[in-house]
């Protein structure tokens, strides 16, 4: 009451002196100008920033989505004929996403060439399993390819995921059977080099099992990670080639130590990435196998290095070598 | 009828009319004041509206921005970059690309405004990619070493940034 009475007083000595009545209107306004302005810029950032988190909130969306995608492409095989590569693979959605492919990549690993078919339009319900095979075969135009060749082929989805065409891996050839990398033998290739400089040209390859023990040979084995993981593999300088003499009264053997080719050139070596499922050619030496000459002798390849951060040893032994 | 007995007081005593008029003008002239900050304060606050509706808005285009690399390829000094707009934004142009040692960063060459073809190798009208669509571009006249390792950054119009990694 007291207070409403004070409130009433000061009105009523402000209308009664008439020189602050500017001064009242000036803070009126300039009270009604702050509100004014602050309410607007206020609720406008408001807004902005709504419409910014929404599309935040979007984006994270389509990376859930992207990282949730997952799609297996297996049981691959390539026929067809020279030039014309027809892939036929199972595709299985394992997601509960709807998922689109839009584009088969095939790259031909003997030739260097690749081919594309970005027309293919497939959509995978949650779950589905779809058979590309027969005339449902991804038919794919590569210049001076061949089905006998090795290929890498991947899937590229609408959501921007590359899904690696897989080919049919028996267990008791990997992980569980003999280790995590593969070797194809069918590659087993090697160069005859001047030196074991750094920088000289290693010329041709030479697709043979025999090889000269007088001249320094670099041997080119075709290696795949096939780790359950599907981590990389990064081999160590402690991988190598090794060639004992069987029958000897002493132990006689050669020694290749991994090396690296870089634009055909030999190059110091540092180290050797296996990416999951890509054929990769490392190389091994240049030595000049001279004390297995006369014979045919074993190839060990001891392959050293780390999955992750942990340790991985293997020994690929599957390879013999006459050497003149 | 008291505010009639006020101004008929005021007309009266005439020695008080300077200072109704005075008060009157100041009054008005304050109210003047007053209305022409407002406006300016109002057309500063929109303009700073506008400029930050632009920054927003441009900043949320360049977040639905989403290009992949789907395959990098080296060959006889050519350089061909596939690419697939798997954002939601149509209009993705490509301003400007790097290449680069990717172990140092070393730049190798930068390349502006590369013009865009679909895969099949026919020209794109627009120049840009819509959602959805792949093209891609040729970098030519430049050599790099087999075996070593590059990165590509591609950089939009809008000023996202994407990077790939490839060995040639």
């Amino acid at each position: 009451m007291t207070t409403h009475l004070t409130l009433r007083k000061i009105f009523r000595k402000l209308i009664d002196n008439p020189k602050a009545f500017s001064s009242v209107i000036g803070t009126i306004f300039m009270v009604l100008v702050a509100l004014v302005l602050s309410a607007s810029v206020f609720l406008w950032t408001l807004s902005q920033n709504t419409e910014y988190f929404q599309a935040v909130k979007e984006k994270n969306q389509l990376e859930v989505d992207r990282l949730n995608e997952r799609l297996t492409a297996e049981n691959v095989t390539y026929t067809g004929s020279r030039g014309v590569i027809s892939v036929e693979v199972d595709v299985r959605n394992e997601c509960p996403l709807f998922v689109n492919l839009t584009t088969l990549w095939v790259f031909d690993v003997n030739i260097g060439n690749y081919g594309v078919n970005d027309t293919l339009n497939i959509c995978l319900k949650p779950g589905e399993k779809l058979s590309l095979r027969g005339f449902k075969a991804i038919k794919i135009k590569i210049n001076g390819s061949d089905p006998s060749h090795i290929f890498n082929s991947w899937f590229i989805t609408s959501r921007g995921n590359a899904v690696p065409l897989k080919e049919n891996i028996i267990v008791a050839q990997v992980a569980e059977g003999i280790g995590s990398i593969a070797m194809d033998i069918k590659q087993f290739k090697y160069y005859i080099v001047p030196n074991v400089n750094d920088g000289t040209d290693i010329g041709t390859p030479y697709y043979s099992f025999t090889i000269d023990g007088t001249k320094y040979t670099l041997l080119c084995i075709t290696l795949i990670n096939l780790d359950p993981s599907h981590q990389p593999i990064n081999l160590t300088k402690d991988s190598y080639v090794w060639a004992v003499t069987p029958f000897a009264e002493t132990l006689k053997s050669d020694i290749w130590p991994i090396r690296k080719v870089i634009d055909n050139k030999l190059a110091k070596f540092d180290f050797q990435i296996l990416e999951y499922g890509k054929p990769t050619q490392v190389y091994f030496g240049p030595t000049q196998a001279s004390r297995s000459r006369g014979n045919v002798v074993p190839l060990f390849i001891l392959l050293f290095g780390k999955i992750g951060n942990a340790d991985y040893g293997q020994n690929i032994p599957f390879i013999a070598i006459r050497v003149t | 009828m008291q505010l009639k007995k006020k101004l008929s007081i005021v007309w009266k005593k005439r020695n008080a009319v300077s200072v109704a008029i005075s008060n009157v003008i100041l009054a008005s002239a304050v109210i003047t004041i007053s209305f022409v900050v407002l406006f300016w304060a109002q057309s500063k606050s929109s303009a700073y509206n506008q400029q930050y509706s632009e920054a927003m808005n441009s900043d949320i285009a360049k977040l639905k921005e989403r290009l992949v690399f789907e395959y990098v390829s080296y060959n006889k000094g050519n350089l061909t970059v596939y690419l697939l707009n798997c954002g939601t934004i149509d209009n993705i142009t490509i301003k400007t690309v790097y290449v680069y040692f990717s172990n140092n960063g070393t730049l190798v060459k930068v390349f502006s405004s590369p013009s865009l073809k679909y895969f099949n190798g026919a020209p794109i009208a627009d120049q840009d990619l819509d959602k959805g669509e792949e093209g891609c571009f040729t970098l030519s006249s430049f050599s790099l070493i087999t075996g070593a390792s590059y990165s590509v950054r591609v950089v939009t119009g809008r000023g996202s940034t994407f990077d790939y990694t490839f060995n040639p």
